[in-house]
């Protein structure tokens, strides 16, 4: 019955893992990736390993979003400054 | 399994569904909103899982959400300020519900955990908790435009 935690939280990783492939948009990419690094420090909580789940905390859940925000930002502002020059 | 394990599971099964669903369907102002709840609804189930365990140290993983969460919430409101300008998220609805999650759970805790140092560490949490959500929602909102803008 201790284990109904643990099936909760694999399916629920397994389900925003597939939800984050699914996904084509980058930044709603992004969005469904911090929620997976909440979701996946919860389950290395659950399995009794929080020294694993407070570095996915910090990682997963604000410096990568941050970090494919910006890269997203570039790469649609580089994409889009050419355009303008032409016309 | 003692019971706050149980309560754990039913919270965590709640946070984790409605986050879940809500970030990877719908329009983009939605799913900003349950990416802010999910911060919302998970850390009181972390508060109940270290309790359930009885283990006093994992009450750090809720401290760190409460403080990580909004801060991730926060990015996603800067970053994409311009898309979401046009459509500003308001959900105090839920907002106001998890806010409640919240501090329902960590006055329970306080109650068992009595007067000390655990105490404050908890409600330390719940006052992280409950304010930095506070702050991304009206962040998501438009209510820092000004801000924005300088």
């Amino acid at each position: 019955m201790a284990d109904a935690v643990i099936v909760l939280t694999l399916l629920a990783v397994a389900g925003c893992a597939t939800a984050a492939v699914v996904n084509r948009d980058p930044a709603r990419q992004a969005l469904v990736l911090a929620v997976l690094g909440t979701v996946l420090a919860v389950l290395f909580t659950v399995l009794q390993a929080p020294d694993v789940g407070l570095s996915q905390l910090a990682v997963g859940s604000a410096l990568t979003p941050l970090l494919i925000m910006l890269t997203v930002r570039k790469v649609r502002r580089r994409s889009a400054a050419p355009k303008d020059g032409r016309q | 399994m003692n019971g706050w394990l149980l309560a754990a599971t039913a919270v965590l099964a709640v946070g984790l569904g409605a986050s879940l669903w809500g970030v990877s369907t719908g329009p983009l102002g939605r799913r900003v909103t349950a990416q802010n709840l999910s911060t919302a609804l998970l850390c009181p189930g972390l508060l109940l899982l270290a309790q359930g365990y009885d283990r006093t140290s994992y009450v750090d993983l809720a401290l760190l959400l409460a403080l990580l969460g909004p801060v991730g919430t926060l990015v996603f409101a800067r970053l994409l300020a311009d898309e979401l300008a046009g459509d500003p998220p308001r959900a105090w609805g839920p907002t106001w519900a998890a806010a409640a999650l919240g501090t329902v759970v960590v006055a329970v805790l306080c109650a068992v955990a009595g007067p000390g140092r655990a105490m404050v560490k908890l409600l330390i949490v719940g006052a992280l908790l409950v304010g930095g959500n506070l702050i991304a929602s009206r962040a998501l909102s438009g209510g820092f435009a000004e801000v924005d803008r300088g």
